[in-house]
């Protein structure tokens, strides 16, 4: 009987496990650093104490003694997949909510969890060797660097004839990158899919499914959207690939919730072990809609040694969910992480959000730039599609720039319409397009109109003019705009008179008025730089025929105790030079001229 | 239109509209062509970049200056469109301005008569409203063939400049963006603004443009050299903010009143709108002024809730008066429904004295042949009653509108609130007349004196002239008026009219000797 949990995490995670501990009356225990004292996750515990950092094993142990815990739950990241400190909270006599210490440091190996795979009849990659005669391999095969990443030494052969020089080009990057020019050769998929299966089990002996997992719409290796079951699926490859997470998991004892991830080749419908993951994942609230369930309590029975309340038979699958990661980051900008105070968060309501973010909140890019979760599902695949477009469309985040907008054009887009349509590779192949700015820009127009003129009275902005049709209202913004009819219920924004912020399709836009006096290409003047006051040149930075960026210092005078620097006005070429070091120069002087396409 | 089917006010109201559409088109095809294909913005779309995204346009006199300088009936009825120069309040960041902006496609934006006159009568609406002021310079200056009807008199060209001084010293801003040529006296316009902004590359101030300095001194210099935008920026200080563009220079102005003092702004109830939709306006008016009707049918469809609360209803009731709201401005109504006499001549004296006690604008809607005449009458001593009438109107502090909306004929006119009587705004319905008398009274009495009482010949062109003279085209023309407006228009035009001139604070009422 577990009566006092600690999570030893932050953020979403540590309120979803919270949310299930209140729901079986355990009382709750947080930690957090410095940085999270005001967190939510904090907030929601009962109890919470300070750690220096949430991967100080022996701060957060003592942290579950202190409150006198008797579960502790990792989350995901993290303490979660260290088999030492698993060890030492079980050593110290409180549960852990995971699997044993020994599966986890097992699967934690790739070799060792590889070689556990092929023990139980799991499939995997097929992998040759660099000696072996590349006539026999089944081609296409991956060569690639055994200290690789970042696709460097990295060559995709299709036929044995051009095996030994891809071999050769892949190890002189390899060597040059990594310093090590060892090459591994293996199987080469050309369209993989990422399915896996969500496995449970207790502590007498019995071990379950709650279905498949796909996740193939990933950006390098981060997930973004997830959804289960995995469609497309025929049931004979379904049960297989079922089985094998069920014969993998029984073959190590496993205990609790854990995770069997494959790389499954859409066009064989071969699938081969990935990894083990010995914890909760992010994506489990979608295996909870789909199976029904809720992970967190079952691990929890589990950790207190609780048979799982239903056998195989006993597991009922039902709606199709999806899950959307909102992270902070600007998608459209190159993936930028983005920091800054979340000024304006508005969660969508007919959705489940596992999130730790509110107004008002500071983001900062001290830990994972995952936000939030938006899950939802349906009676079908194409219905949870669309309510997941629909939620985050009145998924609003101001203050800063998510994922979000990009996620929904994801989501709408064709691709995804597809079942399994998307690739793990598709997201990096691909650039989705930005959305549009034409509809939102109108949208804050109206906002700004709205906010800034009359909407009743004699002068209200109807462009009313006298005995003539109105003059259609244009908000000049980042370019002009004929504002919208009207503005979008459950529109999220922020107007003032001269910035309007809004999220649209779950997109941030900034939209400003345009700001006369920022504009300084009119004082740009003809490209003569001139001494602003008399005095001497200090020094000469540039030389006739030099090119220079607009605000490029072309040479500094000392005049009146001042140091002035001289810029260019506009980029262009340096024509003239009329300084030299030391030179007294008087007011007006002519000092450089820079001649541009602007001049 | 044939003699036979005379005209509906809505058949007007349309013919009106044509007309202005043709005004907003400004100066010719080729003119507007070459105008944009050098980057400029027409004068029009000038004022909307001004303006407010939205802001309505209070527009004045946009037929001034309508036939009068071509051949009457021609096309040349538009020679001069809107005597070349755009001119009305609108909001710039939330306040209410007078922009006056040249149209440089109308005779290279010269000043006709009626330019200056229009300018001048904007910039006195601006000092009697406390309007700051925005010019929008693209002008050659002074229309050099008519200089003695433009340059020399008191209400002529320097009028310009002396009121840009006077209401700079009022407070009342005065700020200038020069988007063309500048020249002449015309380069005092922006020289006299207390800030003014030069589009360069395209926005020139000099007192004389290249060929007369060549002519005067020899001297070969370029406009831009002369006195373009980079010069008066950075040397002669002529200007105060160099603009890439027209939109630039636009944008800077609207920084420039953004920054100015937020004035008190009107305080009005909430606005209820008319039981009936304005274009009703139509079906309830007669276009003859010689057919009868309910006044109060009009003002139902002007005033808020369509609801008048009526002063001595049942005394001298020729003359409707009353209390009510526009845009939810309170509002004193005096409106015409039928000739005056002695009783509607006191009743309105004594409710003008009434709007005055309590501050309440008030509203004059015209539709008046005159006075009563006849012996009883006149012994009865009507013209004392009509000049107390009169002294009211005149001597009143409180802001005045007119509007003619039938017949504006002899002392009735002054009684009313003629031009004369410095209402703030007076504008004219397309069926509107506007003379001493009617045509036909006019020809019998110059017949009688003449003694060619039933001389047709004598009288038709009598007629003729009263005919043309007497028509609101021929009075917007001069600016005798503020503009034609659509009678569908009238309620909101007399609301942002009510806005503007509620602003302003009014003095204690005192009157000249009403005589008993």
């Amino acid at each position: 009987m577990i009566t006092t949990l600690l999570v030893a995490n932050r953020g979403e995670i540590a309120r979803r496990v919270f949310r299930t501990c209140r729901d079986l009356g355990i009382r709750t225990v947080a930690v957090h650093t410095d940085l999270d004292a005001d967190a939510l996750h904090v907030r929601d515990a009962d109890v919470a104490l300070r750690v220096p950092s949430y991967l100080d094993a022996d701060a957060v142990l003592a942290a579950a003694k202190e409150s006198g815990a008797d579960a502790i739950h990792p989350g995901y990241g993290f303490l979660s997949e260290n088999a030492g400190f698993a060890a030492a909270v079980t050593d110290a006599g409180i549960a852990w909510v995971g699997p044993s210490p020994k599966v986890i440091e097992q699967m934690g190996r790739k070799d060792a969890a590889r070689d556990l795979a092929v023990a139980a009849g799991v499939p995997v990659v097929p992998s040759y060797g660099i000696d072996e005669d590349p006539a026999t391999f089944a081609y296409p095969v991956l060569v690639k660097a055994a200290a690789g990443g970042g696709g460097k030494g990295m060559r995709v052969v299709r036929a044995a004839a051009d095996f030994d020089a891809a071999v050769a080009a892949a190890k002189r990057e390899a060597a040059s990158a990594f310093g090590d020019d060892t090459i591994l050769v293996e199987k080469y998929v050309e369209r993989g899919r990422h399915i896996e299966v969500q496995v449970l089990g207790d502590s007498h002996g019995t071990v379950v499914h709650l279905g498949t997992r796909e996740c193939s719409v990933q950006r390098r290796h981060q997930k973004v959207l997830e959804e289960a079951p995995a469609p497309a699926l025929d049931d004979e490859l379904r049960d297989r690939i079922h089985a094998s997470a069920v014969d993998l998991s029984a073959s190590v004892g496993y205990e609790n919730a854990g995770t069997i991830e494959y790389l499954l080749d859409a066009s064989t419908g071969d699938f081969y072990f990935l990894e083990m993951n010995t914890r909760l994942q992010v994506e489990h609230p979608v295996t909870e809609i789909h199976s029904g369930t809720d992970l967190v309590a079952l691990q929890i029975a589990v950790a207190a040694g609780e048979p799982l309340p239903f056998g195989q038979s006993g597991v009922r699958f039902g709606d199709h969910a999806i899950e959307a990661r909102i992270y902070a980051e600007d998608a459209f900008g190159g993936f930028l992480p983005q920091a800054g105070t979340a000024t304006v968060v508005s969660w969508p309501a007919a959705a489940r959000v596992d999130h730790a973010l509110e107004s008002g909140q500071v983001v900062s890019t001290s830990y994972d730039p995952m936000l939030g979760k938006v899950i939802v599902s349906g009676r079908d695949r194409e219905a949870a599609r669309r309510a997941l477009v629909a939620a985050l469309d009145d998924t609003a985040i101001l203050g800063l720039t998510t994922n979000t907008g990009f996620l929904r054009v994801l989501a709408a887009g064709e691709e995804f319409a597809v079942p399994g349509g998307i690739d793990t590779a598709w997201l990096d192949r691909h650039d989705v397009p930005a959305p549009d700015p034409a509809p939102a820009r109108a949208v804050a127009a109206r906002l700004w109109l709205d906010a800034n003129t009359a909407a009743s009275g004699p002068f209200a902005a109807d462009g009313f003019r006298m005995g003539a049709p109105a003059a259609a209202p244009v908000v000049a913004l980042d370019e002009p705009a004929t504002p919208a009819a009207r503005v979008p219920s459950g529109t999220v924004a922020r107007t003032t008179a001269h910035r309007v912020e809004l999220a649209h399709h779950g997109q941030r836009y900034v939209f400003d008025r345009p700001d006369a006096s920022a504009d300084h290409a009119a004082a740009a003047g003809d490209g003569t730089v001139v001494a602003p006051m008399p005095g001497t040149v200090l020094d000469v930075r540039v030389a006739v025929g030099d090119a220079v960026a607009e605000g490029d210092v072309l040479g500094v005078v000392e005049a009146m105790k001042m140091e002035l620097a001289l810029k260019a006005p506009y980029a262009g070429t340096v024509t003239a030079v009329g300084a030299s070091t030391g030179q007294q120069v008087a007011l007006g002087a002519e000092l450089f001229v820079v001649e541009g396409e602007s001049a | 239109m044939s003699e036979t089917s005379e005209p509906t006010l809505r058949d007007l109201a349309a013919d009106l509209r044509e007309r202005l559409a043709r005004v907003r088109q400004g100066g010719s095809e080729a003119a507007r062509t070459k105008h944009t294909d050098r980057g400029k913005l027409l004068a029009r779309d000038r004022v909307d970049g001004l303006l407010d995204p939205g802001s309505p346009f209070l527009e004045l006199a946009p037929l001034a200056a309508y036939g009068m300088y071509g051949k009457p009936g021609s096309a040349d009825d538009y020679a001069v469109p809107a005597a070349g120069v755009v001119a009305g309040i609108g909001r710039v960041e939330g306040r209410n301005v007078m922009v006056v902006a040249n149209d440089a496609t109308v005779k290279g934006g010269t000043y006709y008569p009626m330019t200056v006159k229009k300018h001048l009568r904007a910039q006195t609406v601006a000092a009697e409203n406390d309007l700051p002021c925005v010019y929008l310079v693209d002008s050659g200056g002074a229309f050099l063939p008519m200089q003695d009807e433009v340059f020399p008199d008191k209400e002529h060209f320097g009028r310009i400049f002396f009121n840009q001084a006077n209401m700079s010293a009022r407070g009342i801003p005065q700020l200038a963006a020069v988007m063309g040529s500048c020249t002449a006296g015309g380069a005092y316009v922006p020289a006299m603004s207390d800030e003014t902004v030069i589009v360069k590359n395209q926005g020139t101030i000099f007192l004389g443009g290249p060929p007369l300095v060549k002519a005067a001194t020899g001297e070969v210099v370029s406009a831009e050299d002369l006195g373009g935008g980079d010069v008066h920026a950075r040397r002669s200080g002529v200007v105060d903010h160099l603009a890439d563009d027209d939109a630039h220079a636009l944008r800077i102005l609207r920084g420039i009143v953004d920054t100015l003092p937020a004035p008190a702004a009107a305080q009005r109830a909430e606005v209820e709108d008319p039981h009936e939709p304005p274009e009703s306006i139509y079906d309830v008016v007669p276009v003859s002024t010689r057919t009868p009707y309910d006044v109060r049918e009009v003002i139902r469809r002007l005033v808020d809730g369509s609801r008048l609360q009526e002063f001595k209803q049942l005394y001298g009731e020729t003359l409707v008066c009353g209390f009510a709201r526009i845009h939810g401005h309170p509002v004193g109504i005096v409106a015409n429904n039928g000739i005056l006499f002695s009783e509607s001549a006191l009743k309105g004296a004594h409710f003008v004295e009434l709007c005055n006690q309590r501050g309440i604008p008030l509203l004059f809607l015209q539709n008046i042949s005159g006075f009563m005449v006849g012996r009883e009458y006149e012994n009865r001593g009507i013209a004392r009653d009509g000049a107390k009438l009169v002294t009211a109107v005149a001597c009143s502090v409180v802001p005045k509108l007119t509007v003619v909306i039938g017949g504006s004929f002899g002392a009735g006119n002054y009684g009313m609130c003629g031009r004369a009587y410095d209402p703030r705004f007076l504008w004219m319905w397309p069926n509107s007349r506007i003379s001493v008398m009617g045509g036909d009274q006019a020809a019998n009495v110059l017949a009688t004196v003449a003694g060619r009482e039933d001389d047709e010949e004598f009288k038709q062109p009598i007629k003729d002239q009263y005919e043309t003279q007497g028509s609101p085209y021929y009075a917007s023309a001069r600016l005798w008026d503020d503009g034609v407006i659509d009678p569908a228009d009238t309620r909101r035009v007399l609301g942002m009219a009510l806005e503007v001139v509620s602003a302003v604070p009014t003095p204690a009422p005192s009157y000249g000797i009403f005589r008993m």
